[in-house]
């Protein structure tokens, strides 16, 4: 919904800010979705006189005006004629002499128009005479704006325009039919931001009583609880005034005329909407009748109405009309029909103020998707108890700017009329709730504000069955014998109050503690639960992640104890010197070879190896998530470390896969894939170098030169004591290590991030080459990727192969080249290019031959 | 050969030369095995040497009246193997992919899946403990194995001449360290470094110096919860005590707590739970009681807040300990703790299903 502040200022101060008042709205639950500035017009648009307009000679619509421009001066005086006039050409069908306009001055900068003395036809124009929509105020462009004759000429027009001005596109939540008009909203900022309201001034009126006879009748109460029509006769339908167009065009709605205006006016100012029907076409329904009729029914199957949208709507027994004495003259709550609307030639009017169900208009809407205004707010529930005020207003509006000159009497008809309902509010029930508290004092005031009419205070049971004769929920609830009260018999302390008709989402306790909440602010509600302080979250993902992973990839996790033979660590050959052989020592051990807290995993897990060897396992992959006691000057280090080993076959056998023994690559895969998912890719690498290892048959990875992960092969020398025999066995035994606390430190500040994905498809070339058997994999991939990284997205080596055949000192490598560009699809020559350039930049650097 | 001398006079002619080549055609596809087969019949029929072409090709000769009911027949005609050809393409290609798809093999041969490994029964337990708590909003903490005597004793309210601190019970490092005998030192930690509100679980290893047998080990599993805040009261306790037994071994399951003693805590407890084996009806398991216990309890001791800066007039908290390992035996019905520590791979094997 569009409002102007300009018009919510007619019924409330605010002293703050429009970042405030936005603040004020959204925190009290009304959505700001965009804010837009109407700027106050420059020194150089004036309020102006046509003194002429006469038609452009060769020009069926241009005009050549004489403005007088007052006492206003310009900045070149020049361009004013012998007369003192400025002669501007204007191709509005509504200018004439006489009219009070506004004028904008060569050298103007409008935004998107920008004035300057120009020849239209062969004639001279100093300047632009302005409609709303080149001043930005609205998207009306039908006229120049016409100002009203006792404006002084030569002025900013920026007073009478109400510039500048902000326009709000607010978002009201379904349930607040009550803030679908300037009036509600004000009343709601009255209690965020305690400032009074300023109440819509009714006077009564005293003119002579009409004539005009009109039945009203409702044949469907269920779904028209309440219609009120008031004839107005000897009404001028004409131009509504300059201020009354403003305030519907700053709101998004185009002027038609004075009566239409009003009934538009008022649905903005009071969320209530309003049809006007021409008296003299309203038919009876016997020629006999005294006076012409207006029933609200349900529609006939196949009844036709032509509606003001120009559409006709075949309508059938489910929607609602209002007819006269022959026909459907408006669908109900929705649209007015184009028969018996407004017009200029209108001398009488009847004036409809209804109410409507909401889910009979929505159900017509919906049905023949049509949506206005009036069905807008209709479908969000008004009461029908609330609307006398916009039946008075519009009253008031007709009489000052159409002068009629009789009015009839309202007609009103209804169901029984509701009173008002009555709401108990406990204090303490706010406070269990929100978690803070408000006094008596505070809780009066902020409902005041909304317009709840205090009745007193009392306890919650006593009072509810002295005023049970009322429409009052917890009475409602009591006489019902639901317990709810019984839980708090410490909660009885009461306010009481009159709700608002308008009001309609009011009907609970636990509504008005909302309110409350709402107003008080969100922002108060008190944190209670403790925020989590102690947890290392990110070394307990990477544990257990890591965990998982060596179980996905087929390893069994073992528990060994914390003890360690010493000799077992001392065997694995390091030097006098290392961390690892500086151990622990138990001073009370059970036995000698469980003496010293572990420095190193790998015993143990050698340990597991060779049991599990003896009773018969050949293939075997086994991990170990524990802590290494290490020490380091006087104080201990306990450090998370994972530890692997593994034997045998790669895969289980199978029929159909032949399997692999465990090799080299398949555990630099498992350990590489593993850095490369936690985002370890920046890890230098050297080539393994262990005292128990095959030297040169792993590597270390290393960051900061601390080892981070590693692994190799186990020296079958070092494996005898463990009586492992791998000779005999025919199998290697493999093992790996992640210092996992490493891993987690060096991980803590990364996280996953999504990359859009190329819209773009992927080019694959196959390259075949041969390399020098002295140069790595590695530096040709370098020397591949250094070309383009960008376009280069992959490599993937297919083929690696040696033979006499091939030139002396040579092996080839085939690889498949992935390319890809994030901004464009890659062109044949393109890509031509980028593959010679990768082969001469391998030919330069490695004397690689393509074969 | 002319088969059209007079398309116009010889209208009934024509029809019944449409219809042979119909019922030739329909053969015709019917035979054919191969996409290239109906290719060939394709260009037989409608192709540019085709009969119906060559009859399009002599509409002309036909008065103007009379050309739409001929053009029609040949029309029918046209569309009659069109739907035939198209009818049989799409069977060979549904025999193609259909016979593609058939196993080849023996189908009742084992399938192939990518070998899995398992976590320990014991870590099995322990995750499983720590999404039950976390659930629960405990944070975990960690401690140290190797602590010193007053994060061990001291700070737990332990007297000097306590047997507990006996070489007999505990182990002893170099540098005179100890080897934590349960996780209650991660409490002492964690009111030292953090102010209350705290709710945490500490899951880890102790050690105490008894002989590995069938129910006990100088390595074991414990965790520890610590909750401590304003207004703590032993019914938090026996409350967080009956969620975690509920989630962990079922809805059946009944707790208690019966007064003991511990340094430490000030009243103290000992918990149990309704025997799981036999429902509380006694077993060997549960020695004929009903119940199983389950580690001890209580409310943090003034002394031990007091010793921390922590107001105990303020402040009220409660701890509880776990055996991780014996609830592992019970849960999956090992009989001796020290198949936990042998790491058979045949034993490993059994739990690869509660890794998954």
């Amino acid at each position: 919904m569009k409002i102007a502040v300009s018009w919510l200022k007619q019924y409330i101060d605010l002293p703050g800010t429009i970042s405030e008042l936005c603040d004020a709205l959204t925190f009290s639950g009304i959505e700001v979705e965009g804010v837009k500035s109407l700027a106050a017009l420059p020194d150089t648009v004036i309020t102006a006189y046509v003194q002429e307009a006469s038609p452009l000679p060769d020009s069926d619509h241009l005009k050549l005006c004489k403005i007088d421009i007052g006492t206003h001066k310009l900045a070149d005086p020049s361009i004013l004629d012998s007369s003192g006039m400025l002669q501007v050409v204007c191709g509005a069908s509504n200018c004439a002499s006489g009219m009070k306009v506004i004028l904008a001055l060569p050298g103007t900068d409008l935004g998107e128009i920008k004035i300057k003395s120009a020849k239209i036809r062969g004639t001279k124009s100093h300047g632009m005479l302005c409609s709303e929509s080149e001043l930005g105020i609205s998207e009306d462009h039908s006229g120049i704006i016409s100002l009203p004759e006792d404006t002084p000429v030569g002025i900013s027009p920026n007073a009478i325009l109400g510039l500048p001005d902000t326009i709000l596109e607010l978002e009201i939540t379904p349930n607040r039919s009550d803030l679908l008009g300037y009036y509600g909203i004000a009343t709601d900022l009255s209690a965020s931001l305690n400032e009074p309201i300023k109440p819509i001034h009714i006077e009564d009126i005293g003119l002579p009583k009409s004539s005009l006879g009109l039945s009203v009748r409702i044949d469907d109460y269920q779904s028209c609880p309440r219609y009120t029509a008031q004839v107005f006769e000897g009404i001028k339908v004409e131009q509504s005034p300059l201020w009354l167009r403003l305030a519907l065009g700053k709101s998004g709605i185009r002027s038609i005329n004075n009566i239409v205006d009003i009934t538009n006016y008022v649905l903005l100012a009071t969320g209530q909407p309003l049809h006007a029907f021409d008296y003299d076409l309203l038919q009876k329904s016997d020629p006999a009748d005294q006076a012409p009729f207006i029933i609200v029914r349900k529609a006939r199957n196949e009844e036709i109405i032509l509606a003001l949208d120009g559409i006709q709507y075949n309508l059938d027994c489910n929607d609602l009309v209002i007819a006269d004495g022959q026909r459907a003259t408006a669908i109900a709550g929705v649209m007015g029909g184009e028969e018996t609307g407004v017009s200029t030639q209108t001398k009488s009017i009847v004036l409809e103020t209804a109410a409507f169900n909401p889910s009979a208009i929505r159900r017509t809407s919906y049905k023949h998707k049509v949506s206005s205004d009036s069905s807008y707010r209709f479908e969000r529930h008004l009461s029908p108890w609330a609307l006398d005020k916009a039946q008075s207003l519009a009253r008031n509006l007709i009489c000052e700017l159409g002068s009629p000159e009789a009015i009839s009497e309202v007609i009103d008809i209804h169901t029984t009329h509701q009173d008002r309902r009555i709401l108990g509010i406990r204090p303490c029930r706010f406070k269990r709730l929100i978690g803070f508290e408000l006094s008596d004092d505070e809780i009066r005031a902020y409902l005041g504000k909304l317009g709840l009419e205090f009745i007193s205070f009392g306890d919650y049971q006593a009072d509810v069955s002295d005023i049970a004769q009322i429409h009052c929920h917890h009475a409602e609830e009591a006489r019902a014998g639901k317990t709810e009260f019984t839980e708090a018999p410490d909660c009885i302390h009461s306010h009481f109050y009159w709700i608002p008709f308008q009001r309609v989402d009011l009907e609970r306790e636990v509504d008005l503690i909302e309110e409350l909440a709402r107003l008080a602010g969100y922002d108060k509600v008190p944190h209670k639960l403790p925020v989590p302080k102690i947890m290392d979250r990110h070394g307990y993902s990477i544990r257990t992640n890591l965990e998982d992973y060596m179980v996905s990839s087929g390893y069994y996790e073992v528990y060994n104890y914390s003890f360690e033979d010493p000799t077992r660590i001392k065997a694995l050959g390091f030097r006098e010197d290392d961390q690892i052989v500086n151990l622990i020592n138990l001073i009370n051990p059970q036995s000698a070879n469980q003496s010293s807290m572990r420095s190193t995993l790998l015993p143990s897990l050698l340990g597991n190896l060779s049991y599990n060897l003896n009773h018969g396992e050949r293939d075997l992959k086994l991990f170990e998530m524990a802590k290494v006691y290490l020490r380091t000057g006087q104080a201990i280090d306990e450090r998370m470390i994972l530890c692997g080993v593994s034997t045998g076959t790669a895969s289980p056998e199978h029929w159909l896969h032949k399997t692999k023994a465990l090799d080299y690559f398949h555990i630099k895969g498992l350990v590489e894939q593993i850095l490369d998912l936690i985002g370890l890719t920046m890890l230098s690498k050297k080539p393994i170098d262990k005292p128990y290892l095959v030297s040169s048959t792993g590597y270390s990875y290393r960051s900061d030169n601390k080892e981070i992960a590693s692994f190799g092969m186990m020296r079958p020398d070092m494996l005898e004591s463990y009586e492992i025999d791998t000779i005999t066995l025919k199998q290697d035994v493999w093992t790996f290590e992640f210092d996992v606390q490493a891993i987690s430190e060096l991980t803590k500040e990364t996280s996953t991030g999504y990359t859009n994905i190329s819209k773009y498809p992927s080019v694959v070339r196959d390259l075949s080459l041969l390399l020098r058997n002295e140069h790595s994999y590695e530096t040709l991939r370098q020397a591949i990727l250094e070309v383009d990284p960008l376009i280069i997205e992959q490599l993937r080596v297919f083929d690696e192969y040696r033979s006499d055949k091939l030139p002396d000192g040579y092996r080839s490598i085939s690889l498949h080249l992935f390319l890809r560009d994030t901004q464009k699809t890659l062109t044949e020559e393109r890509i031509e290019r980028l593959v010679d350039s990768v082969l001469k930049n391998l030919e330069t650097k490695l004397e690689v031959i393509m074969r | 050969m002319d088969i059209l001398p007079h398309l116009a006079s010889e209208e009934k002619k024509v029809q019944e030369t449409l219809n042979e080549m119909l019922q030739q055609a329909a053969i015709d596809i019917q035979n054919c095995n191969t996409a290239n087969d109906i290719l060939n019949a394709k260009a037989k029929y409608l192709g540019k040497k085709s009969l119906l072409n060559s009859l399009y090709s002599r509409l002309r000769e036909l008065q103007p009246e009379d050309r739409p009911a001929f053009g029609a027949q040949i029309n029918e005609a046209r569309q009659k193997i069109e739907a035939a050809l198209s009818i049989r393409e799409k069977d060979i290609k549904t025999a193609a992919w259909q016979n593609s798809a058939t196993i080849q093999r023996d189908a009742t041969l084992p399938g192939y899946a990518n070998e899995r490994g398992s976590l320990h029964p014991i870590k099995i337990i322990q995750r499983e403990i720590e999404r039950i708590f976390m659930s629960m909003g405990f944070e975990i903490a960690e401690g140290f194995d190797i602590e010193d005597e007053f994060h061990n004793f001291d700070a737990l309210n332990t007297p000097a001449d306590h047997p507990s601190r006996n070489l007999a019970d505990t182990f002893y490092v170099e540098g005179g360290r100890l080897l934590r005998t349960q996780t209650s030192t991660v409490q002492i930690r964690v009111m030292e470094a953090y102010p209350p509100p705290i709710k945490i679980i500490s899951p880890g290893r102790c050690y105490r110096n008894d002989k590995p047998d069938p129910s006990h080990s100088p390595v074991f599993h414990q965790v520890e919860a610590l909750v401590v805040d304003k207004g703590i009261s032993m019914s938090d306790l026996v409350d967080t005590l009956q969620i975690f037994a509920t989630i962990m071994f079922g809805k059946d399951v009944k707790t208690r707590i019966r007064p003991h003693f511990f340094p430490f805590t000030e009243p103290s407890a000992e918990m149990d739970i309704s025997c799981v084996v036999c429902a509380g009806q006694g077993c060997r398991m549960c020695k004929h009681s009903g119940w199983l216990e389950m580690g001890g309890a209580g409310m943090v001791d003034p002394n031990v807040f007091k010793m921390l800066g922590i107001d105990p007039e303020l402040y009220s908290g409660f701890a509880f300990g776990l055996g991780i390992d014996r609830i592992a035996l019970l849960r999956y019905g090992i009989p001796d703790m020290r198949i936990l520590f042998e790491n058979d791979i045949r034993m490993l094997r059994q739990f690869r299903g509660d890794s998954l």
